[in-house]
């Protein structure tokens, strides 16, 4: 069993506040991505669970046991650094060999299990060459290796292809997506790339300003965002939040009303500031009846055109449309949303949502056509 | 005129060559030269006949070797302590964060800054005080006090180039953090390691001044002080046999140098840009 479990845990540097209360628990053979920006306090989190460092209070703990006080060779964890850290003056099957030295294996039980771990990465040819002497992307699975080759019960991986260029970053997504399916090993996945997160990981853990703000299945993230942080976080381009009031049936944004079906948000809502949430799919351009808007910018990237929208208090928006579809920059157009797409959230700085999480929001389609 | 201008820095180049390297090559000649060709006017540049009687002399009946066992002893005493401490203390400048870490480096340069001749008074004090005047090993802890200083900021900017993950990535396979030190940082930092040795095993083979103040009997003077008071008197200078004291004093230096002349400039130029 390798459940990870963090309890209550604050991390601070000195007057500095990098994690603040983290309960976080990821089920045995599950893949968990930490997303977040930088100084979100995700790093801080692998390096916490590696024992590189050590929390200020609460526990951590791996299976059933605390690891608080264990060495981080003692966890039965393995770590891909974003560097890869490979040692520079050893061979690719020295590299791959140390955590089985450092383990006492010797002989022929370490060289096979080199062997093991360089056969399924593609690594036979390379195991005499040096760190320096590989590409970036051979280096990387290098790193994997060293990983693999002794079986620990978790994964930890931090940015690991982020050194890597967009094609090789791409196939190592579905390489390592592969691996865990064929390991079932828990995997800790830290990254600043919401792709890489949503693609790869069975639950997201959101993180921001030393607090997890969302943790989550990427379906759920996506479709059901807990804050106005997670909102503006996940997509590309995110949801679009529009402040204004709720008054009654409505949502009124510069005098202009949008209704909203009240039955679809929670109890507490009251007439008052809020913003609305809409995922840039979920409106529709036409002309008539709609929330006026000017056309400033148009997109166009092929297989859709992104389109930026001014609205009548200045604030701009966009819309994802189908790239066939042309629009003139200072084109005035009407905005229609899609009813059951529309999220409420409180009117403050990171302000919750206030859907009920019953609404149909969840079957919303990643994009529409 | 182009084909001057190559000509021309050649010769300005091999003159300046001629220039510093002249001491040296009369160094040589004379310590090859009988005694009766010595001091003749005009002087022979090439010795018309070569003798090895003074290297003899030297050997047989000076204290010379006597003079380079304690040299020998105290240049690789001073650089193994220098470079234990050294490493040891710039790990812990570099890897380590508590209070007062840059302090406590900016002081130990400070104490590089101060000439030695401040130094060599309070030095010869305690070392009365701890029953250790006149011994090799107060020369040991003197010369250890002036290199360490140096080899800490030199090392410091070695250790600094050598990526934190490494180490981590050790810890996390299992390593202890001695043994993380050996296996991964320990290589890293050899070229550091053996340019700092080399720079205090010179500064220590050569130094004159603390020898000379802390150290007056034949038996434990090192060769810098010995040679000096063996071959200079008032009434007379043995020049054919200082010089080859001289010669063979250079030796071991030029031996080590060479092999390890690569090392050496890579660290100056490491501590020049960072330290």
């Amino acid at each position: 069993m390798a459940n990870v479990t963090f309890r209550n845990v604050h991390k601070a540097f000195g007057t500095y506040v990098a994690l603040e209360n983290l309960d976080l628990d990821i089920r045995d053979g599950e893949f968990v991505a930490l997303l977040g920006p930088s100084g979100c306090g995700k790093s801080t989190t692998l390096r916490m669970l590696a024992g590189l460092d050590f929390p200020t209070r609460g526990e951590i703990l791996i299976g059933d046991r605390v690891v608080n006080d264990l060495a981080p060779g003692k966890r039965d964890i393995a770590m891909v650094f974003q560097s890869y850290a490979l040692y520079p003056h050893m061979t690719v099957g020295e590299n791959i060999g140390y955590p089985l030295k450092k383990r006492g294996i010797k002989g022929r039980a370490r060289e096979e299990a080199v062997q093991k771990a360089a056969a399924l990465l593609q690594l036979e040819p390379l195991l005499d060459r040096k760190p320096k002497q590989l590409s970036g992307g051979q280096q990387q699975r290098v790193a994997l290796g060293r990983a693999l080759v002794r079986e620990p019960q978790v994964f930890l991986l931090d940015e690991p292809l982020s050194n890597l260029d967009a094609k090789l970053r791409s196939y190592m997504r579905a390489e390592l997506i592969e691996l865990h399916r064929r390991l079932g090993k828990t995997m800790v996945y830290v990254t600043h790339d919401q792709l890489e997160a949503m693609t790869m990981a069975s639950r997201i853990a959101v993180m921001h300003a030393g607090l997890v703000q969302q943790f989550d299945t990427p379906d759920a993230i996506y479709n059901r965002p807990a804050n106005r942080f997670v909102a503006g976080f996940i997509g590309t381009p995110p949801m679009n939040q529009i402040e204004g009031a709720v008054d009654g049936g409505d949502f009124v944004v510069a005098g202009h009303r949008i209704p909203i079906d009240r039955t679809a948000f929670v109890d507490s809502l009251r007439d008052g500031p809020a913003v609305l949430g809409v995922r840039p799919e979920a409106i529709t351009i036409a002309t008539g009846e709609g929330l006026p808007a000017t056309v400033r910018l148009a997109e166009n990237t092929g297989h859709e055109t992104i389109v930026t929208l001014e609205l009548p208090d200045h604030s701009r928006i966009a819309a994802r449309v189908e790239a066939a579809r042309r629009l003139d920059v200072g084109h005035n157009v009407a905005l229609r949303f899609d009813p059951a797409a529309i999220h409420l959230f409180e009117a403050t700085e990171n302000g919750a949502r206030l859907n009920r999480d019953e609404t149909p929001a969840s079957v919303i389609p990643m994009r529409s056509k | 005129m182009k084909l001057l201008r190559p000509v021309l820095l050649n010769v300005i180049t091999w003159a300046l060559v001629l220039l510093i390297s002249f001491p040296l090559i009369w160094m040589i000649v004379t310590s090859i030269k009988p005694q009766t060709e010595l001091f003749r006017i005009p002087p022979t540049w090439l010795p018309e006949t070569v003798t090895f009687e003074h290297y003899w002399r030297l050997l047989s009946e000076t204290s010379f070797l006597l003079y380079f066992r304690n040299s020998v002893v105290l240049a690789t005493t001073t650089t193994l302590f220098v470079v234990a401490l050294g490493t040891l203390g710039a790990y812990s400048l570099v890897r380590f964060t508590y209070r007062g870490r840059e302090t406590l480096a900016m002081l130990v340069l400070f104490t590089y800054l101060l000439p030695s001749v401040v130094l060599i008074i309070p030095l010869y004090l305690m070392m009365v005080s701890l029953g250790l005047s006149n011994t090799l090993f107060s020369l040991i802890l003197a010369h250890t006090t002036f290199a360490l200083p140096y080899a800490l900021w030199l090392l410091r900017s070695f250790m600094e180039g050598i990526p934190e993950d490494l180490e981590n990535a050790a810890l996390v396979d299992g390593a202890s953090r001695m043994g993380a030190f050996r296996d991964v940082i320990f290589p890293q930092l050899l070229p550091g390691i053996i340019s700092t040795a080399l720079f205090t095993f010179i500064l220590s083979w050569n130094e004159y001044l603390y020898a000379l103040v802390l150290v007056n009997s034949e038996a434990v003077a090192p060769l810098t002080t010995g040679v000096m008071s063996m071959l200079i008197s008032a009434f007379n200078i043995e020049w054919s046999l200082l010089m080859a004291a001289s010669v063979m004093m250079s030796i071991p230096l030029i031996v080590v140098f060479a092999f390890l002349q690569s090392y050496l400039t890579s660290g100056f130029g490491a501590g020049g840009v960072k330290g």
